[in-house]
């Protein structure tokens, strides 16, 4: 389903990223995993077109969206949650709800849409008059999550989802990702340790200074206790 | 008691101007973080251009108005497309269109002067006529001056609050990064922006027209009025917009009427140095980062 | 700007035009050249017919310079958007007029005080003002011009002069020099403002203040937080800058015979931007040579009238949009290339920027 290839970024001045090669197929959860600051924020920013690549491609169910509008990408189905989860500070928990659905077919959904997130996280509806820059840490992620999902993604991109969040908070996270991963959506995850990604990876790739370094099924690469630490410290 | 009518009246009147004037400035820096210094400029494209739909094309100002609302909006939208759009997004942006609206500015001044010539000309009111209140003229232009920019404001603010459009344009204002990662067209949307704040002034421009003559240099003042309104209010806040042009209008009025004309600039500006001394983000902006 | 970032900012030499040596950067001959140049012009220049013509062009344009310098080192090096550079010009021009022409003093010396009156005026503008953001000083400076016009209009008759402004203020007297005589003098004095302002200018530009001028510009909450007091800068900057404003405004006023509320027409305004965009924004150089070329070229466009600052705007535009650097650097790197290769300061590594975070910042 996506495909990236070669794919080399970076900053003015500094590349970030030296080639890199990965795929997620459909309905895969896919992890890569690296330690802080070696890229793997810059390589969901490069897929999504929040950064522009400096070489390499990327392939959306075969179609090139290497270098496309982040808004083009996004209605391609490529939805990205970022990290520090970017809500709309002054909007409520409802509003940044419905800017998920705003691309044209999605609109017209929306409340069936509203339904299913408020399934998946009931008390979001109960805050839904909030502003968004009033909530936790754990209910911003889970909003950010919330909102990601009301757009028609084939995929998610997750950066980080437990920065910053308390055990009981990067608990339901996870269990919530893994929720809607086990209903058919595809997911590339970024994260920095292997703790709570086990129920949801089916491969691991390993990113150390921008290049990936390692890759595997997740079962045989999440078990190497050795190998993790070595990597991740 | 004809002052007290008289300095009420001016005071809702002006009011009602410099908020509408204050609102297109406010939405433009709220969304698009643009301090618009050809607002004034716009202004004087709209009643220009119904002046000559008037007195050239001999139409009605109703039809004018329309036509000098589109387009100043359009103008506006030509000007984001040649001159923001390029340098949106680039280190040196707050520079860039500072100076860009500023020649824009004198540029529409002179087109003005040499196509209309420096005489000062005659917008038709869209209403004649007045009524005498305790010795004061309350003209029927000035009744829809004040309707047409409280109907503008609510409509604004019914757009923002319960549209698709008007919610984007809030969020990309917000967080324009993940604005994009919603699939919101967040160069379009600036577009939009400054478009119907363009069509603001436009109205704005048509609409007050008929009180003073215009001439080329007629947008300058509004515009000032309306900086100093928009800061008062607070930028980027529609609620600061029409609350302060109202305060700001009233005081003015009162003073103009009670002191005399030449105390009411001074007045004004010691005012809105208070203002910046005791509350910087004005009435109803929020720190640095107050959005729509 | 992260703060990793300005760090290696910082390392790869502060971003200064001329590079940190300054006596070693400027060629001894260039500047030697320069000055004997302008010493001996009025000389060469009476011998032509037109020289005399081209003389008081040239005194014009030091007077222009040195305004555009000042506002050029508040605005395009010290990031200060104040628009009230006009009114600071009228300030000095005011001041000395009025010792002449109501009590009489002799213009040279009551042009001393031009500039002491336009830097309290400037203080006056600055304590509340440039501690705010900048759209904040667009505005109260704009609001200053507008105030202080409508003074010099409907104020008392002594400075109003019945809204016209000063008229028949007594003129510099060089004992009895009359004509072209008086001019060369004329030109040697304003020749003699030029040089002081400008080198004062550079030197602060190229002192440890202006380093941390460049600093806050650049990256402002890493200087801040190394100790800059930008509000104290700020104002020290604003205050040089009103200084030869008002200077300028004092001798235009003694040259002219008066002043008129002509002076506070927004078209000045936009001259003075326009020389400063078009010669180079915080640049040394740029406002200088942005003075030259406008008022250069104004003497062919004054035929055309009106549809000079119709093009004077949409160039304007252009310019900020499309070239913000200006003329300046272009002709700076010809002469590094061509003509002092020796002194041209090391190429600096563009220092890493940060990734860029939403467009509002």
């Amino acid at each position: 389903m996506l495909e990236v290839k070669g794919l080399i970024a970076g900053y003015a001045g500094s590349e970030v990223l030296h080639g890199i090669d990965l795929t997620v197929k459909d309905g895969e959860g896919v992890i890569v995993l690296g330690p802080n600051g070696h890229g793997k924020s810059t390589l969901l920013r490069a897929i999504t077109g929040l950064l522009p690549p400096r070489a390499g491609s990327v392939f959306m169910d075969g179609k090139e969206i290497t270098r496309w509008r982040a808004d083009v990408i996004a209605a391609a189905g490529v939805i990205h949650i970022p990290q520090g989860d970017l809500l709309f500070p002054e909007m409520t928990v409802l509003e940044n709800l419905l800017m998920g659905a705003y691309n044209g077919p999605t609109w017209g959904e929306r409340n069936e849409r509203l339904g299913r997130v408020y399934e998946l996280f009931p008390w979001l509806k109960d805050r839904a008059r909030q502003l968004a820059r009033t909530l936790s840490g754990g209910e911003r992620r889970m909003l950010a999550l919330g909102r990601g999902l009301m757009s028609k993604a084939k995929i998610l991109l997750i950066d980080e989802p437990s920065l910053g969040l308390a055990p009981l908070a990067t608990e339901q996270i996870y269990a919530s990702i893994r929720r809607v991963k086990e209903a058919g959506l595809a997911i590339l995850l970024a994260d920095e340790n292997a703790n709570h990604v086990a129920g949801l990876a089916d491969r691991v790739y390993l990113l150390e200074t921008g290049m990936l370094v390692r890759e595997g099924p997740a079962q045989k690469l999440l078990q190497d206790k050795a190998l993790l630490e070595s990597y991740l410290g | 008691m004809t002052q007290v009518v008289q300095a009420v009246w001016g005071g809702i009147l002006f009011g009602s101007v410099y908020g509408l004037m204050a609102l297109g400035l406010t939405l433009v820096w709220g969304a698009v973080r643009l301090l618009n210094l050809a607002h004034g400029a716009i202004f004087v494209v709209g009643a220009y251009v119904a002046y000559w739909v008037t007195s050239s094309l001999h139409l009605s100002i109703l039809v004018a108005l329309p036509i000098g609302v589109l387009a100043a909006a359009a103008f506006a939208y030509a000007m984001h497309v040649a001159f923001i759009r390029p340098v949106l997004g680039k280190p040196g942006f707050d520079n860039a269109t500072l100076i860009a609206t500023v020649g824009i500015s004198i540029s529409v001044s002179a087109a003005a002067l040499l196509v209309f010539n420096p005489e000062y000309k005659v917008v038709p009111p869209v209403l004649s006529g007045y009524f005498i209140l305790s010795g004061v003229q309350i003209t029927n232009q000035g009744l829809l001056v004040i309707a047409t920019s409280l109907a503008l404001f609510a409509l604004v603010y019914l757009y923002l609050t319960y549209t698709r459009h008007g919610m984007a344009i809030r969020a990309v204002s917000q967080q324009q990064e993940a604005a994009s990662l919603m699939s919101i067209p967040v160069e379009r949307t600036y577009g939009t922006v400054i478009a119907i704040s363009g069509g603001l002034a436009g109205v704005a421009g048509v609409l007050l027209s008929p009180f003073f003559f215009l001439s080329p240099n007629s947008g300058f003042n509004p515009m000032i009025q309306a900086l100093i309104v928009t800061i008062f209010g607070g930028l980027g806040s529609i609620r600061g917009a029409l609350v302060a042009g109202f305060v700001l209008g009233i005081f003015e009025s009162v003073v103009e009427v009670f002191y005399g004309v030449a105390w009411a600039q001074p007045g004004v500006f010691l005012l809105i140095i208070l203002m910046l001394i005791v509350r910087p983000n004005g009435l109803f902006g929020i720190g640095e980062v107050r959005r729509l | 700007m992260s703060s990793d970032a300005a760090v290696a900012a910082t390392r790869a030499g502060p971003r200064l035009d001329e590079a940190a040596a300054p006596w070693r950067r400027v060629s001894v001959y260039t500047v030697g050249g320069v000055v004997l140049a302008g010493l001996l012009a009025p000389l060469v220049l009476t011998r032509l017919t037109i020289g005399a013509y081209l003389l008081t062009l040239l005194i014009l344009f030091f007077m222009q310079a040195v305004v555009a310098q000042s506002w050029n080192l508040i605005m395009g090096y010290g990031g200060i958007y104040s628009f009230a550079q006009v009114a600071l010009f009228a300030v000095g021009g005011w001041t000395s007029g009025v010792l002449v022409h109501s009590l009489g003093w002799n213009p040279f010396l009551a042009i001393l005080f031009s500039p002491i009156v336009a830097v309290l005026a400037a203080l006056g503008i600055g304590l509340p003002t440039l501690r705010l953001r900048g759209v904040y000083v667009v505005l109260l400076t704009l609001a200053f011009h507008e105030l202080a016009r409508v003074f010099a209009v409907t104020g008392p008759r002594f400075i109003s002069g019945g809204g016209y402004g000063l008229v028949s203020v007594g003129t510099f007297q060089f004992g009895d020099a009359v004509g072209d005589q008086r001019t060369i003098y004329l030109y040697y004095v304003a020749a003699l403002i030029f040089a002081i302002a400008t080198f004062v200018i550079w030197r602060v530009i190229h002192s440890p203040l202006g380093v941390a001028v460049t600093a806050l510009r650049d990256s402002e909450t890493y200087a801040v937080s190394r100790g800059i007091n930008q509000f104290g800068i700020r104002l020290v900057l604003f205050a040089i800058s009103a200084f030869f404003t008002g200077l300028a405004g004092g001798y235009m006023t003694h040259y002219n015979g008066g002043i008129s509320t002509t002076v506070f027409d927004f078209p000045r305004i936009i001259d003075l931007l326009a020389m400063i965009v078009i010669g180079g924004w915080g640049t040394f150089g740029g406002p200088i040579l942005g003075a030259g070329i406008v008022i250069g070229l104004d003497q062919y466009l004054v035929a055309i009238g009106d549809y000079r600052a119709l093009f004077l705007g949409l160039i304007l535009a252009v310019i900020a949009v499309f070239a913000p650097q200006g003329l300046w650097p272009l002709i700076r790197g010809v002469y590094y290339k061509y003509l002092a290769p020796e002194s041209a300061p090391p190429p600096l590594e563009a220092p890493p920027t940060a990734p860029h975070e939403g467009g509002l910042s």
